[in-house]
């Protein structure tokens, strides 16, 4: 399997890369790398609601880093 | 039991005030890897007025690639001229494949990050010469490719890691809304004797009916409930406050709920 946490920091980052994810969770995760079972699994347990809105809270803290 | 505050420049005059009114302080380490000789000698007047312990927010120990060297090494030198009482860390990870999330990242609870943490864990207490407490942190998302809950996790990290916990009251409350568990079945669960230090914090609700562990507000009723089941003996609890600053009276007040609600859970233990 791919590096999970690498694979989760994108998402948590990349604007474009969780766009595409929340449209197409299982076939974004394949292209990523993942194998069917583990895109599937990916697809079903991350929540959508839950990837935006923290998405968001590690969006806001990077802002006030800077 | 002893009770204190989150060290912020913001009220630092404040805690230097009402010392006698304050038990202890945390500082967060990463404030003060760049300190000037100045700054230093200031730490280290508080250092001689309060207990100090070291909280550090950015090693990433729950990570599945090693814990950045320099960054240790800061933190390590800050603790080297403090000489804290404790240090602690959070169950998080940061960073992954030269990517920097911003925030402590929940984890997916799994084996896997499991053996990272050890040897990260391993890695810092090399470096710094002591076991970190760790923290359990708050998360708007439960992580994929979790196989452990929440009262597992915690339970597998203390035994594999030999480090106590630093558990956050307000962490726990918000997962345990954000999630639909019950966060006093955690705390009934866990091994008090395990826990070194306590947080409490309050945060906001937010959309999708969660809870967001901002560190803006006061801490709420149900963090204070949870705080009176716990075996608090020999625990120190900080008050983290970020922003947002009341009436350091208010602040004070807080203190004094926590101190009651330590004794009971103190009392309850026996």
């Amino acid at each position: 399997m791919p590096d999970l946490q690498r694979f989760l920091a994108r998402l948590y980052t990349d604007d474009a890369l969780r766009a595409r994810f929340l449209a197409q969770p299982a076939a974004v995760a394949r292209e990523c790398g993942f194998n069917d079972a583990d895109a599937e699994r990916l697809a079903a347990e991350i929540d959508a609601e839950s990837l935006t809105l923290a998405a968001r809270s590690y969006a806001k803290k990077r802002s006030l880093k800077r | 039991m002893r009770a204190g505050l989150g060290w912020r420049p913001e009220i630092g005059a404040a805690i230097l005030a009402h010392a006698d009114r304050i038990d202890v302080v945390e500082v967060l380490a990463e404030d003060f890897v760049e300190a000037t000789a100045k700054e230093r000698r200031a730490l280290r007047m508080l250092a001689s007025c309060l207990p100090v312990v070291i909280h550090a927010t950015t090693l990433g120990l729950a990570s599945t690639e090693p814990v950045d060297a320099e960054r240790l090494e800061a933190v390590a030198r800050v603790i080297g001229w403090l000489e804290p009482e404790s240090w602690s860390e959070h169950l998080a990870f940061v960073r992954a494949g030269g990517i920097e999330i911003g925030h402590l990242a929940a984890p997916p609870r799994n084996d896997e990050t499991l053996e990272g943490l050890m040897r990260n864990v391993d890695a810092a207490r090399r470096v710094i010469g002591s076991l970190p407490l760790l923290e359990n942190v708050a998360t708007l998302i439960d992580p994929p490719f979790s196989d452990y809950d929440e009262g597992q996790w915690l339970d597998l990290v203390f035994r594999a890691t030999g480090a106590d916990l630093l558990l956050d009251l307000h962490n726990l409350h918000a997962n345990a809304a954000n999630f639909g568990f019950d966060a006093r079945a955690v705390v009934a669960s866990l091994d008090h004797r395990r826990i070194g230090a306590i947080h409490l914090a309050g945060g906001r609700h937010i959309e999708g009916n969660r809870i967001l562990d901002d560190h803006l507000h006061a801490v709420p009723s149900e963090v204070f409930d949870l705080l009176a089941m716990v075996d608090t003996i020999d625990a120190t609890i900080i008050i983290e406050r970020d922003g947002h600053y009341p009436p350091f009276a208010e602040l004070l007040t807080e203190l004094d709920h926590a101190r009651s609600a330590a004794l009971s859970g103190a009392a309850l233990h026996g």
